[in-house]
């Protein structure tokens, strides 16, 4: 998983990096790019940057190098696949490599499947796939909590999101159902899984009364009211 | 009878400290609350302001120089101004009481003294003429005032007489203490009428007894006794003459030639011989309408005025009979003025001068001449000529008009405002949609050609702005003319048709305030009553609009339709209906003919009604309908109110009756609200997001009466709000101890009214909101006649820190935009007052609930804010009457404050929120970004460059 990360963070830094050096912009930047891109983890590719960007050295873990300081105003970018950290002369006496996708092995893989655990262990991630949703009721309610009832972008962006993620859940649910079809209680989990999902829209269409944003109110409708007709045409006035 | 009061009214300080922090509650929400004042740069942008004084009176010209640039007049308005006579621009100008306590008896002039009596024989007021200062005031004894007239000793004058009915009084012109007062003998019997003095050491007094004998009574200056007193000259009866005659210098006795006036326009010349006793004539005018005399230097001549028609001469001097030689039986095309020497009667040479009359004008009412020598010593002149219309024209030789000041339109009575047609251009591409198909490749050709028209039309505009745009502002003044007239982008552009008290009417463009046109109505008597109606408006393209005036002679009853375009002023050809029976109301319906102009129904005192047009199609909408068609009457002086029913065959019956008797109250005015007046929101939200629906009758009346007994204790006002189709009383609130005059706006929901509260003595701001409930009744139609529920009626009163002249509420197309009311102050301001603080919903304790509404706690004290003055320090004298318009902005409303003057601006109650402002920096934002996009090209191209370098690397 991680690799598709930073696999979808290469294809996009080296543009933001030049632009928007060490600020914070870049980030929620970043983070909104790769949320449109897959459903991921955002948080910790955040996490994962702002220490990359706090620590400039050039110890980021592989991921990130420093470049020739001197000429060059880039204090740091990105080197994410391993071909483009090595040297030139390096990349042409391994050219053979670059036909194989990376972590391709030559060797094959013995067979270690052991059947008993690997059951429970598909049973477990099974249930940890249907009881995904369910988990983040307790988080979405305290987001609900710290974001308040006013109207501004922030609670705005809160809610849509809220609203979005288990809408968006139940649309792709023959592929969550693919996902369990190894297990024994596929029915049950995908039950679960529904059920966490329309208590996370519940829980945003409770949010979104509780701001306001719901037309419940009679007061919601008062501008489509026509104004009556009047039956009787009427003048005159005092005596001229 | 004092109907049961329902009213609450919260006039109560609860507490100081609460007071305290509902006004620092008050300031803070004015920080964010509307400023309306404009800014430096913005003056004379969307305003303008007019002044005027009224119909003339008293005329004078300051020197007999040719480089004098003064003149001097008092009108019937009370005003006493200074023209400059170059452009006839004010000077200065001192507005007094209005009515008879300020009225203007008399104007003296002489050197830089201007001498005035006030409020008949009241004041005695003298002037400087250079800065319009008072120089003194002195208090006369009461009489009602006869003639004043400078005195001098030994060729200087230092005193001014005034003759009263019973007294004469001389006063020193440098300070105005009294020399001395004598009572007139026989002062029951004798009509005292002129005061004279010619130099001597005595002051002249003539009276006339009716039909017996003139007196002539003469004083010695020094003390005041009568020297001689003759009785000799006896009078027949009917003798009426008119005499005009001069007397150059106070300090010299008047010239011995003099005018006499035997018919409208025949004068002869006349001269005194100097025996005292024979008179010579020395020449025969005819016809003439006026003369006048002037005096220069030495020299006085006299002008005369004389049709300049040829043909009406010489039908003129075969006609004996002088009755038949009215002005007013011909038209005539100009007028002659000549300067004739008085001493000879001969005409002057190269004097003449020549008045345009207009075709749609006064015939000229009275004459003033400026004379002046000049360097050649020969008698030039200038002449300043009114007309009936009371237009002042200030001519020049030979006939140049050097301005004209219409005065009519100090005394305007009411007023519309009409849309403008749409261009030429415009026009086409409208009409192009009303047409039926003809083929589609011809429609394709001609929706290109008017779209290249309307290119063409653009780029001229953009031209035109880019080349003023390097003149400065000043320099740029684009002429109006009714030709090149055309709405613009948002209707913003009116044409404004005026109607006043003379019967001249006007039409001034509303943007820069210039008179488009302008038509006098002879014959209209000076209690007329008029009603101003637009019949067809500028929407219906191949019709022209159309405006009716109803004129109604007060003391015959009978009424008269004048029907005309209001963009050209042109009347309108249209058979007129035939009105034999005095007529009591018109009203105008919503019902349109096939020309689409609507129907105007005309009540007369047999409850008979006319319909105008009345064509065959009309009738037969009017048959279909006349069931629905209600009016009402109110006859204020028997305090009864009536309402009625049409009948099929265009009679009527009398459906309901209210008589409120005339010995507690009368009616003192009725104000329905206006047709035009449109209101988006049905209901208020509350703060717990429930709806409170209005009441929103659209045959409800607002009557205002005031109580009779005018005893501060004893006196109320009484608001009646009536069902005008079925006369039911929806709601009564009297004020007790409050006495008018009263000022009041019924629009939407609400009553707002102002009255004086004679208990606190202060001025009272009320306001009645109307709402229905929770819940509609019906939503889809409101009848009268199926409302089984009463509303529910708040109110409030709130303390006002000034007495008002008028107010009036704003008015924007669809009525999103918050309303506010235009309240005229005496001072001649205009303020804007949101109605957001007239609301009877104010709370007295704040709640969630009214936080949430945005309701502004309760507060007695209404404030007046500075920056809520419409017209910053263009004061509006004796503001009579505002009139609102919308405009095609939501967001704007158009104003115009009509009175002594007028002032014409722009009111946005909820700011400008839907058009960029004035100031909008156009530059700035279209730099910043061209300057992104650019950098964003750039910014693109180097991260390729830089991509590709490190692949290669």
């Amino acid at each position: 998983m991680s690799d598709r990360i930073v696999d979808g963070v290469r294809k996009h830094t080296p543009s933001i990096l030049l632009f928007f050096d060490e600020s914070p912009f870049s980030l929620l930047w970043l983070w909104l790019s790769t949320e449109k891109r897959k459903q991921i983890k955002s948080e910790k590719i955040g996490i994962i940057l702002y220490i990359a960007m706090a620590s400039p050295g050039g110890q980021g873990g592989g991921a990130v190098s420093t470049r020739g300081a001197g000429a060059r105003r880039m204090k740091w970018a990105l080197e994410l696949s391993l071909g483009n950290a090595r040297g030139r002369g390096d990349r042409q006496s391994n050219q053979g490599d670059v036909m194989y996708p990376i972590g391709y092995s030559d060797k094959p893989v013995p067979d270690t499947s052991i059947q008993e655990t690997d059951k429970n262990l598909v049973e477990k991630r099974c249930w940890d796939v249907a009881l995904g949703p369910l988990k983040q009721i307790p988080m979405n309610l305290f987001i609900m909590y710290m974001s308040g009832n006013t109207i501004s972008i922030f609670p705005i962006m809160m809610v849509c999101m809220m609203a979005w993620r288990p809408i968006q859940a139940l649309m792709s649910m023959s592929a969550t159902f693919k996902l369990l079809e190894n297990s024994n209680q596929q029915w049950l989990q995908g039950l679960v899984y529904s059920v966490g999902n329309l208590l996370g829209s519940a829980l945003a269409i409770y949010k979104c009364q509780s701001m306001g944003l719901l037309p419940t109110h009679s007061s919601d409708w008062l501008a489509f009211i026509e104004p009556p007709q009047r039956m009787e045409i009427m003048g005159g006035g005092m005596v001229l | 009878m004092y109907p049961p009061s329902l009213v609450v009214t919260f006039t109560k300080k609860s507490s100081v400290k609460m007071a305290k922090l509902t006004s620092l509650f008050v300031i803070s929400l004015s920080f964010f609350c509307i400023s309306e004042a404009v800014f430096e740069d913005q003056v004379g942008k969307f305003d303008w302001r007019q002044q005027y004084v009224g119909k003339t009176l008293f005329a004078h010209f300051e020197s007999n120089t040719q480089s004098s640039k003064k003149m001097f007049v008092a009108t019937d308005k009370n005003i006493f101004a200074s023209f400059n006579s170059r452009t006839g621009d004010l000077l200065w100008r001192h507005v007094d009481k209005t009515g008879p306590e300020g009225s203007i008896d008399i104007l003296l002039l002489h050197g830089q003294d201007a001498l005035m009596v006030v409020g008949d024989g009241r004041l005695l007021r003298s002037w400087d003429t250079n800065i319009g200062g008072l120089n003194w005031e002195a208090v006369l004894d009461t009489g009602s005032f006869q003639a004043a007239c400078f005195v001098a000793i030994q060729d200087t004058v230092k005193l001014v007489a005034v003759l009263k009915k019973a007294a004469l009084s001389l006063h020193y012109l440098s300070n105005g203490h009294q020399k001395w007062v004598e009572n007139l003998p026989d002062s029951d019997a004798v009509q005292y009428q002129a005061v004279y003095s010619g130099g001597e050491e005595e002051v002249y007094v003539l009276g006339v007894v009716p039909n017996s004998h003139l007196t002539i009574i003469a004083y010695s200056l020094e003390d005041g006794e009568i020297i001689k007193q003759s009785l000799d000259l006896e009078v027949s009866p009917g003798f009426q003459p008119v005499l005009v005659s001069s007397q150059p210098h106070p300090a010299r006795s008047p010239l011995s030639e003099f005018f006499l006036q035997l018919g409208p326009d025949h004068h002869v010349l006349l001269q005194l011989n100097a025996d005292g006793y024979t008179i010579a004539p020395l020449r025969d005018f005819q016809p003439a309408f006026l003369v006048s005399f002037a005096t220069t230097g030495k020299k006085t001549v006299a002008a005369v005025m004389t049709p300049k028609n040829e043909t009406v001469m010489l039908r003129h001097s075969c006609d004996p009979n002088p009755r038949w030689l009215s002005p007013l039986s011909f038209p005539l095309q100009a007028c002659a003025i000549n300067l004739f020497s008085v001493d000879s009667g001969r005409r002057l040479l190269d004097t003449t001068v020549l008045f345009p009359l207009e075709l749609n004008g006064g015939k000229p009412h009275a004459l003033y001449v400026h004379a002046f020598l000049k360097k050649d010593d020969s008698v030039g002149y200038r002449v300043l000529v009114q007309t009936q219309d009371h237009a002042l024209t200030f001519i020049q030789q030979p006939g140049r008009v050097v301005w004209t000041r219409e005065e009519a339109l100090a005394d305007v009575v009411t007023m519309e405002m009409v849309d403008l047609p749409l261009t030429g251009t415009q026009a086409e591409l409208e009409g192009e949609f009303g047409k039926k198909a003809d083929g589609l490749f011809p429609m394709v050709l001609k929706r290109l050609s008017s779209q290249v028209t309307l290119l063409q039309a653009w780029l001229a505009h953009l031209w035109k702005l880019f080349y003023e745009a390097r003149k400065p502002r000043g320099q740029v003044k684009n002429e109006v003319t009714i030709e090149t007239l055309s709405r613009d982008e948002f209707n913003l552009q009116k044409m404004m048709v005026m109607v006043t008290a003379s019967g001249k009417l006007f039409g001034i463009d509303s943007k820069s305030g210039s008179i488009l046109w302008k038509h006098y109505l002879e014959n209209v008597q000076p209690n007329a009553a008029f009603k101003l109606i637009v019949q067809r408006t500028t929407a219906h393209f191949p019709h022209p609009p159309q405006c009716t005036l109803l004129i109604k002679d007060k003391d015959t009853g009978l009424a008269t339709l004048h029907v005309f375009n209001p963009i050209f002023g042109r009347k309108s050809h249209i058979a007129l209906p035939a009105l034999p029976r005095p007529i009591l109301q018109s009203l105008l319906l919503p019902v349109i003919d096939q020309d689409y102009a609507k129907v105007l129904l005309l009540v007369d005192d047999q409850y008979k009604v006319t319909a105008f047009p009345s064509t065959k199609n009309v009738l037969q909408q009017l048959q279909e309908m006349a069931s629905s068609i209600f009016f009402y009457l109110i006859r204020s002086d028997q305090g009864n109110l009536s309402g009625f029913r049409l009948r099929k065959d265009l009679s009527t019956e009398r459906i309901w009756e209210v008589v409120l008797p005339t010995e507690v109250q009368k009616i003192v005015a009725v104000k329905g609200k206006r047709p035009n007046e449109h209101v988006h929101s049905q209901g208020r939200v509350m703060g717990d997001r429930s709806v409170l629906y209005k009441y929103l009758n659209p045959n409800l009346l607002a009557v205002v009466t005031e109580s009779t007994d005018t005893h501060p204790e004893r006196a109320f006002v009484g608001v009646f709000l009536v069902d005008g189709v079925t006369g039911r009383i929806i709601h009564e609130a009297v004020q007790r101890k409050a006495r008018g005059p009263v000022h009041f706006v019924h629009s939407e929901n609400w009553v707002v009214y102002e009255y004086w509260n004679t208990k606190s003595r202060r001025n009272e701001f009320s306001v009645l909101e109307l709402f229905e409930g929770t819940e509609l009744y019906n939503s889809t139609v409101f009848s009268s006649l199926d409302r089984p529920h009463l509303p529910q009626v708040l109110q409030q009163t709130y303390i006002f820190p000034s007495p008002i002249t008028t107010m009036e509420a704003t008015l924007t197309e669809k009525g999103i935009t918050s309303r506010h009311l235009l309240v005229g102050l005496p001072s001649g301001a205009i303020l804007s007052l949101p109605k957001m603080f007239l609301d009877p919903r104010r709370p007295e304790v704040v709640t969630e609930h009214s936080r949430e509404e945005n309701l502004i706690p309760y507060a007695p004290e209404m404030p007046i804010r500075t920056e809520w003055f419409i017209n910053y320090n263009q004061t509006v004298a004796r503001v009579k009457g505002i009139y609102t318009a919308p405009s095609g902005l939501e967001s704007t409303c158009l104003v115009v404050a009509y009175g002594l003057d007028i002032y014409q601006t722009r009111v946005y109650p909820s700011k400008q929120f839907d058009v960029l402002k004035d100031d909008y920096d156009y530059v700035l934002i279209s730099s910043v970004l061209f300057a992104l996009f650019f950098a964003t090209m750039i910014s693109k191209r180097l991260a390729q460059v830089k991509l590709l370098n490190r692949a290669w690397r």
